[in-house]
């Protein structure tokens, strides 16, 4: 893959869809299994290919650009991008999906919430603040650019907020990345919430401000973030990781909770998994600091999706609810997130709950068991 | 928008549900097609019956007004039998998705049709049982579906196809009445024999609410292989001479060059790209069976002049293999947009005499034709890669190109559709296939289910 941005096409004038793009579906249908929406309601139009059946007649004209179905069911699609990886035919479900959204969500359609959320990570210096305000770069090494250092760590504009240890975490874990602190969002938000371009250009300018290898804990933002600078210039913490533990295999002792080894599952962040095809590293950790359980669900959404969450609750609950279950069921200690959506969508059902299970960051994890290393020592 | 008068649509929102009967333009609009390329018509309205009794009840309102009622299970067929080419309700199996029994001691299943062949399979093999049919689309088809279309798949050889499975139906007649056919009983010669007349229907004869298939034990071990041929008229010949001596294995399926290449960018198993075609094999049974009847096939493929043969060393890697020969249909569209596939079935001995046939009518009409499919039942998949479906005179050359393969299928002694039905895309050579004769006998029984003609008109016995 290219590392530019050519390499992504765009719609022709007038059209809504790259035509290369909407042409590859046969519509055999064999993402209709993966697909949770479908799995809910049973209804075509709620499928991977319903609904490029339904792109198809927006871009031809057979539809209504106005049509309430296409605005219900490009709002009522996760997003997650499971259709892709048992797609035979390579359909790019997660690109077309971001184009329809530019339609949909055009102007004023656009909701409220998502006009709000996207504004706010827009803003470089209102991140810094956040930032310095919740000491998510604050450390005993220096927080700007190191000498000479061509790794980064990106910092994530609400996770810095909302989650300040995830990003010190993971500079303990891996020593020597950069984190200068003027750093903005990577624009994945923007880019799943109907503002394509602002997505691209946000990413393009992240990619500016921290010129080499940038490590990011969020799976959504490392898959969006390959897509527009290239696979290369990203790692998400689990592959970092992957190469930094064996270098010190020494480094991690075990995760104990009440004397014993700790039961932890994972659950996957779609983006990293569907987009980029990271599942194997983080498990690989996991297993090697605690004993991980493997649930049938880890696969699949938990109804976080970015902004689902707040833009659908009701919808957002009924998929999250039967794998809060399944997890309960399970006997776990933690459950592992990727990606800060993901986490805070675990972390607020649990306690909803009033669940012994907790959630956390797969970097607070390994941390937990770095420190458990070092005390041995 | 729905033509629907108000009346009609008032009736079928008491009998299901309000919130089960869709009329907006953008509803309609996903199911003017299944996965036929090609057909497409906008239904005018889309209902989810959730019983039989609501199944019946929709099906007197559309008698009373004639309109007509096109089921549908996943929208997997291939042969635009779920097409609502003369518009009408398409009427929506899915939530009628609950395996209701599993018997280990009858060694039977009983389910709802909108449950997936994968759900009923997973199920049975939780209890050690095997639900044999396992057409391609097995994760997404429903079981339903498979009955009405008498799906076949990659265990065919060995096990037979849906009908072989199918004991009892519960459906309903296109005047509402709930009819059982069949049942528990794997005797039982009361009466004709209606359970096979529904099995293959297509959704024209009755609406099929309920399954009960036979089951069998699983077997102890499942392995597979792979053979490399020059040239897919060798794999046939060596499939041949595997059946000549006796071997009767659950898997014998062949990819031509152009369907090695696509599902190999889309799998990545290392399958090899300089050979003119693959023969996946496989076998189940005790573990000393399989493992003779794979050497044998493996020497039946080295006589007749395989370049290599290897045998999958663990359950997973079959696994992929199975998996991906699954994939070779929508795999194919890597090579062109539009991917027009037939099942044309020849008796086994011709298959390689059927392979020629197929090169040379590519040949003739300039298109390009990628074959695939269940070498050991004869059953042929070539498929027309043709790159946009806006290419008119592309598109043409394929039609005519299919004529040729069926005249020549019919003309080897076989058949126009093997496991896919005919739906709408085949009706047309189906009179060449049956006669006159049958024909007319296929329109007198459609005549004694559906006198009023509501049930997938324009498909079969119309």
């Amino acid at each position: 893959m290219s590392g530019t941005t050519a390499a992504r096409g765009s719609a022709g004038p007038g059209q809504i869809f790259e035509p290369d793009l909407l042409s590859r579906c046969i519509s055999c249908g064999f993402c209709l299994p993966a697909c949770p929406t479908y799995a809910l309601t049973g209804d075509e139009a709620s499928s991977p290919r319903g609904r490029i059946t339904l792109m198809r007649a927006l871009q031809s004209g057979d539809l209504d650009p106005d049509d309430p179905t296409l605005r219900e069911q490009s709002s009522f699609c996760l997003g997650c991008r499971a259709c892709e990886p048992v797609c035979p035919a390579g359909v790019q479900y997660g690109r077309l999906l971001e184009q329809w959204r530019v339609h949909q969500w055009r102007g004023r359609r656009r909701p409220l919430l998502a006009r709000a959320l996207t504004l706010v990570a827009g803003q470089r210096w209102l991140l810094r603040l956040l930032g310095l305000v919740r000491g998510a770069a604050r450390t005993r090494s220096p927080a700007g650019g190191l000498p000479g250092s061509t790794r980064y760590l990106m910092l994530g504009c609400y996770e810095r907020g909302l989650f300040p240890r995830v990003s010190r975490a993971a500079r303990r874990l891996v020593p020597g990345l950069s984190v200068p602190t003027d750093q903005g969002c990577c624009g994945a938000l923007h880019a799943h919430n109907g503002d394509l371009a602002t997505g691209e250009a946000l990413a393009r300018e992240l990619g500016r401000r921290l010129p080499g290898v940038v490590v990011t804990t969020s799976g959504g933002c490392a898959a969006h973030l390959a897509g527009v600078l290239g696979r290369d210039r990203v790692r998400e913490l689990s592959e970092e990781l992957a190469v930094a533990v064996p270098r010190d295999p020494a480094g991690l002792g075990e995760v104990r909770v009440g004397g014993r080894r700790a039961r932890v599952t994972l659950q996957d962040s779609c983006h990293l998994r569907n987009g980029l095809g990271v599942w194997r590293e983080p498990r690989a950790i996991l297993e090697r600091i605690a004993d991980y359980v493997e649930l049938p669900s880890a696969a699949t959404c938990c109804g976080a999706a970015g902004t689902y969450a707040m833009l659908r609750p009701r919808d957002s609950r009924r998929i999250l609810d039967p794998k809060l279950d399944e997890i309960e069921a399970a006997g776990v200690d933690y459950v592992v997130a990727v990606n800060p959506g993901c986490l805070r969508q675990l972390r607020t059902g649990l306690r909803r709950r009033r669940s012994p299970v907790r959630a956390v960051h797969l970097a607070e994890l390994v941390e937990m068991a770095a420190r458990a290393a070092s005390a041995d020592r | 928008m729905t033509t629907l008068p108000g009346p009609v649509l008032d009736a079928l929102r008491a009998a299901v549900g309000a919130e089960h009967v869709r009329t907006a333009a953008g509803d309609l609009a996903a199911y003017a097609r299944d996965a036929t390329p090609l057909f497409h018509r906008r239904p005018d309205a889309v209902v989810f019956p959730g019983s039989a009794a609501e199944v019946a009840a929709v099906l007197r309102i559309a008698t009373e007004h004639r309109v007509p009622v096109v089921p549908r299970g996943a929208g997997s067929n291939l042969a635009a039998a779920t097409v609502p080419t003369q518009g009408g309700i398409v009427l929506v199996m899915t939530r009628m998705n609950r395996i209701l029994e599993i018997s280990p001691d009858e060694l039977l299943a009983r389910v709802e049709p909108g449950v997936t062949n994968a759900a009923l399979a997973d199920a049975a093999a939780a209890q050690g049982l095997l639900f044999a049919p396992d057409p391609g689309s097995r994760t997404v088809a429903t079981v339903g579906g498979n009955v009405a279309t008498c799906a076949g798949g990659l265990r065919g050889l060995k096990y037979g196809v849906t009908r072989n499975y199918v004991l009892g139906l519960e459906a309903v007649l296109p005047t509402g009445e709930i009819i059982r056919t069949g049942g528990r009983l794997w005797k039982d010669v009361a009466g004709y024999d209606l359970t096979r007349l529904l099995t293959g229907s297509e959704g024209t004869l009755a609406v099929i609410t309920e399954v009960t298939v036979a089951l069998l034990p699983a077997p102890a071990e499942s392995r597979t292989g792979v053979a490399y041929f020059p040239s897919l008229a060798d794999a046939g010949r060596a499939v041949a001479r595997v059946l000549r001596g006796g071997l009767v294995p659950a898997t014998l399926e062949f990819l031509d060059r152009r369907c090695i290449a696509a599902v190999e960018e889309y799998a990545g198993l290392g399958l090899r790209l300089d050979a003119g075609a693959l023969l996946l094999f496989g076998d189940d049974g005790p573990p000393e069976t399989v493992a003779d009847s794979l050497a044998r096939i493996g020497e039946a493929c080295a006589a007749e002049g395989a370049l290599e043969v290897t045998c999958a060393r663990e359950v997973a890697e079959s696994e992929a293999l199975l998996a991906a020969r699954r994939c070779a249909l929508p795999a194919l569209s890597r090579l062109g947009s539009l991917t027009i596939l037939e099942d044309a079935t020849v008796p086994r001995p011709r298959i390689a005499e059927m392979v020629d046939r197929i090169d040379r009518i590519a040949e003739k009409h300039g298109v390009t034709i990628a074959t695939f499919g269940h070498a050991g039942d004869g059953n042929l998949h070539p498929t027309c890669v043709v790159p946009s479906a806006e290419d008119t005179e592309a598109v043409r050359a394929a039609e005519r190109a299919f004529a040729d393969v069926f005249a020549a299928a019919l003309d080897l002694g076989g058949t126009i559709t093997g496991e896919h039905g005919v739906g709408a895309a085949k009706l047309a050579y189906l009179p060449a296939r049956l006669g006159e004769d049958q024909m007319a006998l296929l329109r007198r029984i459609k005549a004694a289910f559906d006198p009023a003609g509501i049930l997938n008109p324009g498909k079969l016995g119309s």
